[in-house]
Parts: C-alpha cells; structure tokens; sequence
C-alpha cells in the first residue's frame, strides 16, 4: 500500500555549510498520526522545507534521497503546486496574514478550490474553531497568539489536505491552549487527514501521535510507536526529563 | 485601510450616508466654476480664499493621482517598491508621441495604446523580481528608470528637437478638452472609475493573493500562491495606469521632455503615498493632493504676507521660492513623525477613539 507520505535516504545541504539533514527515511501511512521530536537545530524544520518545497527559498538543496506523496515524487515540484496536490501546511511562527482580516486569510487559503465550494469549506473551519467565526472581521495582526494560530491551522484545512504538516504549534502559547488545539486536530487525524507534527513539546507530541521519530543532529536516531519512544531511556532523559526539570524550576 | 478593526457599524444612517455622497458629488461638479468663475453663488472670493488654488493645478492632481494609486496599489498592497514609477510616466508619455504625434492617432486609441506599452514595460520591468528581492529590486527599478529616460531623450532628439515632444490637442470624437473645464469633466470620472477598479481588484481572489504575498511570501506559497506570477501581473497592471498617467500628462501639457521625468518625478510619488497612507487607496488620492496643492497654498499665504517689511520682507519676497519649500519640506517631515501611518492613518485612528470615547460616556 502506497504511504501518505515517504521519505528515503533524504540529505540536505545549505550552501557552504555541512549536512542538515542526512539520510533520513520518514513514512506516514494513509490516516496516519507521526511525531517527529528533536532539539533546536536537529533539522525538523529543514524536513518540512523539503517536503513542502520551500527549501529553495532558504538557500537549501537536496543531495540524495527521495520524497514521495501518495506514491509520487514531489522532488523539484514547485511549492505553491503541492497544495492542489493536497498539501496543507501551518508554518513556523504563525504566519498568518496581519492586515488582512480572519475571514479574507481562510478565503486566500481557499483560493485553489472552486468557488462554489469555498463556503462550505470555509463554515467548516468555524465549526473547528467557532473564535475564529466570532472575529471573522477583525484584522489578524490583532487576534491573540492562540486565535493567530488557529488561524493558521483553520487556513491550512480549508483545503481538506491530504497530508498536512504542523510545525511547532505549541511555541509561545498557553498549554490550555495548545491542548485545546490539538483536540481539534485530532478530530481532523480522525476524519480524513494525514498529520506529521514537528514539536519540542514531546510529551505532548507522543501523546497526539501514534509513531515517533527522533532528529538528532540530521540523522533519525530512534523511531516506532510513540508509547516505545516515550518508554526509551534516550527520550526520557533529554525530552521528557528537560521538560519535567522546567515545570519544577 | 491598514487595520480592520472589529467592524462597529458605520455611524450615520443609509440617507445620511446618500446625503453625504450627493452633497460630495455636487462639490465636484461645482468645484471647476468656483475655480474658474473666483466666486460663489454670486459671492467674489479673494485668491487666499481659494487657497492661491487653480482649476489647472486640479487638473495636474488628477493627473498625478492616477500615478500614486498604481504605486500604492503595487507597493502598498503588493509589498514592491518601485523608483520606477516616472519610468512608467514618460513609457505612456513616448507611446503618446509615437501614436499620437508621429502616427496621427485618436486621443482615445492613444490612452489604449499607452496602457498596453505600459503593462508591457512594467512585465518587462517586473522581471528581475523573479530573481532578487527588497532593495535589489529597488535599485533595478532605479536603474529601469534611467534606461527609459535615457530612450525617450534618444527618441526626442532623434525625431523632434530640444524644444521637446509636441502633443496634439486631446479630443473625444468632436469633444475637445481645449479648457481646464472640459479636461477636469474628462479626468474626474476617469480617476473614479480607476480607484474603483483598484479597489475592487484588492477584493478578488487574487487581490487577496497580493495582499497575503506581501504580508508573508513564504506563508502565501504555503497556501498554493505562484508568487513570481502574482508579482508580475501587479507590475504590469500598475505600470499601465501610470503609462496613461503619463500619456495624459503629456497631452495635458502639449509639449513635454525628458527632463521632465526626473528621479523627482519618480520620487514624488512615494513622497506622496507615504504622506497620504501607504496601502490605502484613499491615502493615494489624500498624498496627491497634499504634494500638488500644499506648495502653492503656502505660496498664496507668502505673497499675502509680503507687506511686512524687513528681513521678513526680504525672506518672503525674495526667497519665496526656498521658503516655500522649507516650510513644505517642514510639513512633510513632521507628519512621517508625528503620523508614519500617514493622513488617512491618522484620521481612521482619530476617528476610532473619538467611537471609542462616545461609547464610554
């Protein structure tokens, strides 16, 4: 059975400077739930670039390996191709689009769909997340960290992606928040979707999916279900524990 | 407008609204007798109190308007900044002379034609945004200015002579604009029906588009947006109402050169949508104004002050011209300090507060 999404042998290479990612292999099977865990500086985000076709524009390049979606390369596909392809992806950051208001950024993420369509999917969105319905006029730059992001996510599934790509959800937002998100992306991994989340907040991460993998240095150092990868003694110690220290500092 | 707060319901009623638009309207239609006639309703004005103000000097702001909203449209909403905008200017001016002067076409076949070299320089003058960004792409605008500048002085003096291009006077079928009056009816309507079309772009699909490239490139790729395309195309379509802006100008004025489409010229109207508000259509239409008339108000206010004698005497009569552009330069600079969001910034927040202040009390 051909996979959501499978990765082989990727290495990745910035200009000048050494590998960020090297020989990785990644599969998402169809409905699938990953969790890729790993440091500032692992390279997560340099997986996602690659998947989604946005390494070009950060000066990175491939070198070996292969990447394929629903069994086809997406290799040298230009980016802004991959969402027709069904990509969906919540950047880094919360990227939302600040002058424009919560409703005209879930219509620019509608805009590969056809019109008729755009409705629909758009009430969609506000049944996920009915905040969003609320401030529907306001101007995103206004919206809190949490709304912001939820914003960012309602504009990836608008599309109802195949595959989407998280990337640090959690960063900078309350963890009444985040759980409140994540719960509502989990209906969407019930639904229909293929999720691969990137996160530093690994417990949280092992809990939302059902496999992990571990990015050290460019290198996947240990995958498998997430209740093995949570049990391991390296995860343990430098995710789990470091966040255990924190609460207790 | 910049920030679309949650939306409070317009104040005013629907008559009000019409009322407000009918009285608006009427003041437009009215302004060119005012202006020409110095009186109002029977009443003589003094100069000052028209504000030292002409109906050419109306005519030239529309004709500049048409510039600064294509720049903020490409700037403001698009996320380009461009020094090429006078490039586009004497692109429109030198298809004018071509069409118009050289191969005897109709005034109207000749804003066409103006608008398609336009679009067509502006796709051309887009290209190396596929390539570099921010102040890269500013300095190839910057350069695409001189090169133009540079053909349009070749194509002068080979054709014509230093005197500069002559224009043949501008006519709609049998109509022709030969008063300010005439031209003021002929280029109202065209400014409108242009911020019209500009602002119902913005509230297209790709309107959108633009809006989210600029406000995060990356993200728009994300969401399925071919940003190269979309950069191009907001080029093309701004540089193309700047090239009628230039062949208007050039009609207007009957004879132009190529000096008139100095880095100044190209420089004004970023001046112009930073003071008015950048990234808001009004703002366009406010900066213009401001640039176009603010000069010879302060003018009218220095002549009226000239009776005094003295040094102030000496400074208003004799350097009128420096003092006029001091105190003028002075404005400008105090409203990037005290309002970089711009006029139109300015007024929205004011309004917003005065809102605000109405519903505590």
């Amino acid at each position: 059975m051909t996979q959501a999404l499978e990765i082989r042998d990727l290495s990745v290479r910035y200009a000048s400077k050494g590998l960020a990612l090297d020989s990785v292999s990644l599969s998402i099977p169809k409905s699938g739930v990953v969790a890729l865990l790993g440091a500032n500086g692992a390279g997560k985000t340099t997986l996602i670039r690659a998947i989604s076709g946005l390494l070009p524009l950060h000066g990175g390049q491939i070198v070996q390996g292969s990447i394929q979606m629903d069994g086809q390369s997406v290799l040298g596909v230009p980016a802004h191709t991959l969402v027709r392809r069904g990509l969906g992806q919540v950047p880094e950051g919360r990227l939302v689009f600040k002058q424009l208001s919560v409703e005209e950024n879930l219509k620019v993420g509608a805009a590969v769909l056809p019109r008729a369509t755009e409705k629909e999917r758009l009430d969609g969105v506000y049944a996920l997340f009915p905040r969003l319905l609320e401030r529907r006029r306001q101007a995103a730059g206004w919206l809190s960290g949490g709304e912001q992001q939820m914003l960012a996510l309602g504009r990836a599934l608008v599309t109802q992606p195949r595959l989407l790509l998280v990337d640090e959800l959690s960063l900078g937002l309350a963890p009444l928040i985040v759980s409140a998100i994540y719960k509502q992306l989990d209906l969407v991994g019930k639904t229909r979707a293929s999720i691969l989340v990137v996160e530093q907040n690994a417990r949280l991460a092992l809990n939302f999916a059902a496999t992990a993998y571990v990015l050290e240095r460019g290198r996947i150092t240990l995958s498998g279900p997430s209740e093995e990868v949570a049990l391991s003694a390296v995860v343990k110690e430098s995710y789990l524990g470091a966040i255990k220290q924190e609460r207790e500092a | 407008m910049t920030h679309n707060v949650d939306s409070s319901p317009r104040a005013g009623l629907p008559w009000a609204r019409t009322l407000r638009w009918l009285v608006a309207v009427a003041a437009l239609v009215y302004l060119p007798t005012l202006l020409t006639e110095r009186q109002i309703f029977g009443y003589a004005l003094s100069n000052m109190q028209l504000l030292n103000i002409g109906l050419s000097q109306v005519n030239l702001m529309l004709i500049t308007m048409l510039g600064a909203l294509s720049l903020n449209y490409l700037t403001g909403s698009a996320g380009l900044i461009s020094i090429g905008h006078a490039a586009f200017y004497a692109v429109g001016a030198m298809s004018a002379a071509i069409t118009g002067s050289q191969w005897g076409w109709p005034f109207p076949a000749v804003l066409v034609a103006a608008a398609l070299s336009g679009a067509l320089a502006g796709l051309f003058a887009g290209l190396p945004s596929l390539r570099v960004r921010g102040l890269y792409f500013v300095l190839s605008t910057f350069a695409l200015h001189y090169i133009v500048v540079f053909i349009f002085m070749e194509y002068q003096f080979k054709f014509f002579d230093v005197v500069g291009v002559p224009y043949k006077a501008a006519e709609l079928g049998s109509w022709a604009l030969n008063t300010p009056t005439r031209w003021y009816f002929f280029l109202l309507p065209l400014v409108v029906a242009v911020y019209w079309l500009l602002h119902n772009s913005l509230r297209t699909r790709e309107g959108r588009a633009m809006q989210a490239m600029r406000d995060h490139e990356l993200a728009a790729t994300a969401n399925g947006i071919d940003v190269r395309i979309l950069r191009l195309k907001a080029f093309a379509f701004s540089s193309s109402i700047a090239a009628v802006g230039g062949a208007l100008y050039a009609y207007y004025l009957t004879n132009v050169t190529s000096e008139f489409f100095g880095i100044q010229f190209a420089i004004q109207f970023i001046a112009m949508i930073i003071i008015g508000g950048m990234g808001s259509l009004p703002g366009a239409v406010v900066g213009a104004a401001v640039w176009l008339l603010l000069p010879s108000i302060i003018n009218g206010l220095a002549a009226q002050a000239g009776d005094t004698t003295g040094l102030v005497r000496s400074m208003l009569v004799d350097h009128k011209p420096q003092l006029v552009q001091a105190i003028f330069g002075s404005v400008v600079i105090l409203l990037l300090i005290f309002a970089p969001w711009g006029i139109t910034g300015m007024v929205s927040r004011l309004q917003a507060k005065f809102a605000a202040r109405r519903a505590k009390s």
